[in-house]
């Protein structure tokens, strides 16, 4: 008996999935609502900076996306496509590095509008964590999506108004009757300057400390350890003795909350708790660019060289309306078509 | 006396002269040995070979053997002369000599400037200077992030007990300044979306009911039409696929594309004809079968009533069969009268 090899060539090999843990529900059982999943990768080749700055978007997106996604270099959009639907993936953030610039597009899958982004700057989080004196990364940081906060956007322009409800519906919405408050632990912001038009993107982790307690006492607390008495004559010297409350205290008047309930062993339920953000993760500015209505295909319904180009944007899509049948999703195919070839994916 | 020393020192110098004419010589002998492409960097650019073509791949290879029985040739050649790598290492260090005196040339006028202008620069800026510019510095980026004018940390720490009274109003002042910062900022900030009850969130909510895929292809075709239309097709399109982006961002399908509908329509057609062939035949096959068993059953019947039949037969008969006799009594041969 020979061996045989398997010559069926052009087949995806996605690994079958009741082999691995498939522990994620594609339905939120809380809200009755599909759980946004999302796959981050690129289509061209990219420099060493800007995969971490690929890896570093997967990991702001866990849990909800493929963190070790493997594409290769044969694979097109379309198997991608073809992927998605089974496993109810359906955002696609794409990176894509040209001699001019750095872009990233957001997309929705089906048929979803694409947003493109130009980065201008980014920094990666392994910087930003070199930067700081303390970084911070919790054993179960990610493991809970983050929350999103998106602010200067308005709601009047309407390619802005359609980048906010895009980014609202990458992350899974929160029920306020059911949610733990311990599970919100990271934040990503999206700031957006109406004179320069840019949007910053930041990712903080949230820290939650209690307001009006010596930090002695406090450090005490949360971290059980044996203080040093020495030069103190009672105990109630270490309890009573006024420390400079941190430095930082006065700024964050406005960023102390009332707690419903307790988290952890330091913050108690009603009382005040001060709201401290860390900045981890990665850290772009970036500036909408281009908005297609198909995914990476169809009309251009906004392009930021406006003036110019509102004429021409208008025309193309005049007669995309009419080769739009033909085309979806073909612009993509770069001389394989239909041909689904080798990827390996793990979903977490 | 000077004499001799001159000696002592010119033969000094002679031998000093002849021991580094030594050492030189040793260590031309030793680079010869060693071939040139290994000795000296290789300053031609490689040819990066995996992202050729497959006929550029084929031409590098017919290049690189004829390079290679080229040069085999010409080593062997003894009458074409060998470059040794020392010559080889001679003709590189002319060559940057050249570069280099290029270089000076230009720079000689220049540098007498740049270097006045070094020292201008190093002689005023003094410790005090450098330590302003620090302090302003740290202000800029703390007042960046928004807080009131509070007393900086620098500044903080010369007095490490500060009056009491004077501590309290700057406290309160921060706090109101604190808020009105709060206020404003909040009047344009959008979170992620959350689900309170009373609510619905956008467009999710209004659940219609489903209109069928015929009815759908219809509305897409007057869509399509209402699109060509020379008057308002084109603000018709615009706000439609606005309309239709933003409800897809939001993940609510949008069917308006007559292609894709026909096909889905024309799909679900197919698979429902599939359907009903299947369940005819199902019941065919059921009919079928119930009519062979019906049949089976009526023929095993038959038969059984049959058998019962022929064995009364026999056993009547049997009762006839004596010796001498058998079956029943057929009459008399000659009856008849």
């Amino acid at each position: 008996m020979g061996r045989f090899k398997n010559n069926k060539k052009g087949r995806v090999n996605v690994k079958p999935i009741a082999m691995k843990k498939n522990n994620q529900a594609n339905v939120d059982h809380v809200t009755g609502d599909k759980i946004p999943k999302s796959f981050v990768f690129s289509r061209t080749k990219l420099p060493a900076s800007v995969k971490q700055l690929q890896m570093d978007l997967r990991k702001l997106m866990l849990p909800y996306t493929a963190l070790s996604l493997k594409e290769k270099k044969r694979n097109t959009l379309r198997d991608f496509l073809n992927v998605s639907g089974p496993m109810g993936v359906t955002h696609f953030l794409m990176l894509k590095k040209t001699a001019s610039a750095l872009s990233l597009r957001v997309a929705r899958t089906p048929q979803g509008p694409t947003l493109t982004f130009k980065i201008h700057q980014y920094s990666l989080a392994s910087d930003i964590a070199q930067s700081q004196l303390r970084p911070r990364c919790p054993p179960d940081l990610f493991k809970n999506p983050p929350l999103i906060v998106l602010s200067g956007f308005g709601t009047q322009e309407l390619h802005l108004k359609l980048a906010t409800i895009m980014f609202q519906n990458i992350f899974p919405a929160i029920d306020i009757n059911t949610v733990k408050l311990s599970t919100c632990q990271r934040l990503v912001l999206l700031n957006y300057n109406k004179d320069t038009k840019l949007i910053d993107f930041r990712h903080y982790s949230i820290r939650l400390q209690p307001v009006g307690v010596s930090r002695r006492l406090r450090k005490f607390v949360e971290k059980h350890e044996v203080p040093d008495l020495r030069n103190l004559q009672d105990v109630s010297d270490f309890v009573t003795k006024a420390g400079y409350g941190s430095e930082s205290e006065g700024d964050e008047e406005g960023a102390t909350v009332t707690l419903s309930s307790d988290i952890g062993r330091v913050n108690r339920g009603s009382t005040k708790s001060a709201v401290k953000l860390q900045e981890i993760g990665p850290r772009m500015t970036m500036q909408l660019v281009k908005v297609e209505e198909g995914l990476c295909s169809g009309g251009i319904i906004f392009d930021e060289s406006e003036n110019g180009d509102e004429k021409i944007a208008k025309k193309k899509q005049n007669e995309d309306s009419e080769e739009e049948e033909g085309e979806e999703g073909s612009e993509e195919e770069e001389g394989e078509e239909g041909s689904e070839e080798e990827m390996d994916e793990d979903l977490e | 006396m000077a004499k001799k020393k001159e000696k002592v020192v010119d033969s000094g110098l002679d031998t000093i002269k002849s021991m580094v004419h030594q050492h030189s010589e040793f260590f031309d002998t030793l680079v010869e040995l060693i071939p040139a492409r290994f000795y000296l960097p290789d300053e031609t650019e490689r040819k990066w070979f995996p992202g050729l073509s497959k006929a550029q791949k084929a031409r590098a290879k017919r290049k690189t053997t004829e390079n290679l029985k080229k040069a085999r040739r010409d080593r062997l050649d003894p009458e074409k002369s060998a470059l040794t790598t020392l010559d080889l290492l001679k003709q590189k260090i002319e060559k940057e000599k050249k570069k280099l005196s290029n270089v000076v040339a230009e720079d000689d006028d220049e540098s007498e400037e740049e270097a006045d202008h070094k020292k201008a620069k190093s002689d005023s800026v003094t410790y005090e200077e450098l330590r302003q510019r620090l302090h302003r510095k740290i202000d800029e980026l703390k007042g960046g992030r928004g807080g009131s004018e509070r007393p900086r940390s620098h500044e903080k720490r010369k007095k490490i007990v500060p009056n009491k009274r004077k501590r309290e109003k700057t406290v309160e002042e921060e706090e109101d300044k604190a808020k009105l910062d709060v206020e404003e900022a909040a009047k344009d900030l959008t979170y992620g979306y959350v689900k309170i009850d009373d609510d619905e969130e956008h467009g999710k909510g209004s659940k219609k009911r489903r209109l069928s895929k015929s009815r759908e292809l219809e509305r897409a075709l007057k869509l399509e039409a209402a699109k060509k239309d020379p008057e308002k097709g084109e603000v018709i399109a615009k706000k439609h696929s606005w309309q239709a982006a933003t409800s897809r961002a939001a993940g609510i399908k949008v069917h308006d594309d007559p292609k894709l509908l026909k096909q889905s329509i024309h799909k679900e057609k197919k698979r429902q004809e599939k359907n009903a062939e299947k369940w005819k035949e199902r019941v065919e096959g059921q009919q079928k079968v119930r009519v062979e068993k019906q049949q089976k059953r009526s023929g095993n019947i038959a038969e059984r009533i049959e058998q019962n039949k022929q064995r009364k037969i026999a056993k009547r008969e049997k009762k006839l069969m004596r010796p001498g006799f058998e079956g029943r009594k057929e009459g008399v041969i000659n009856d008849g009268k």
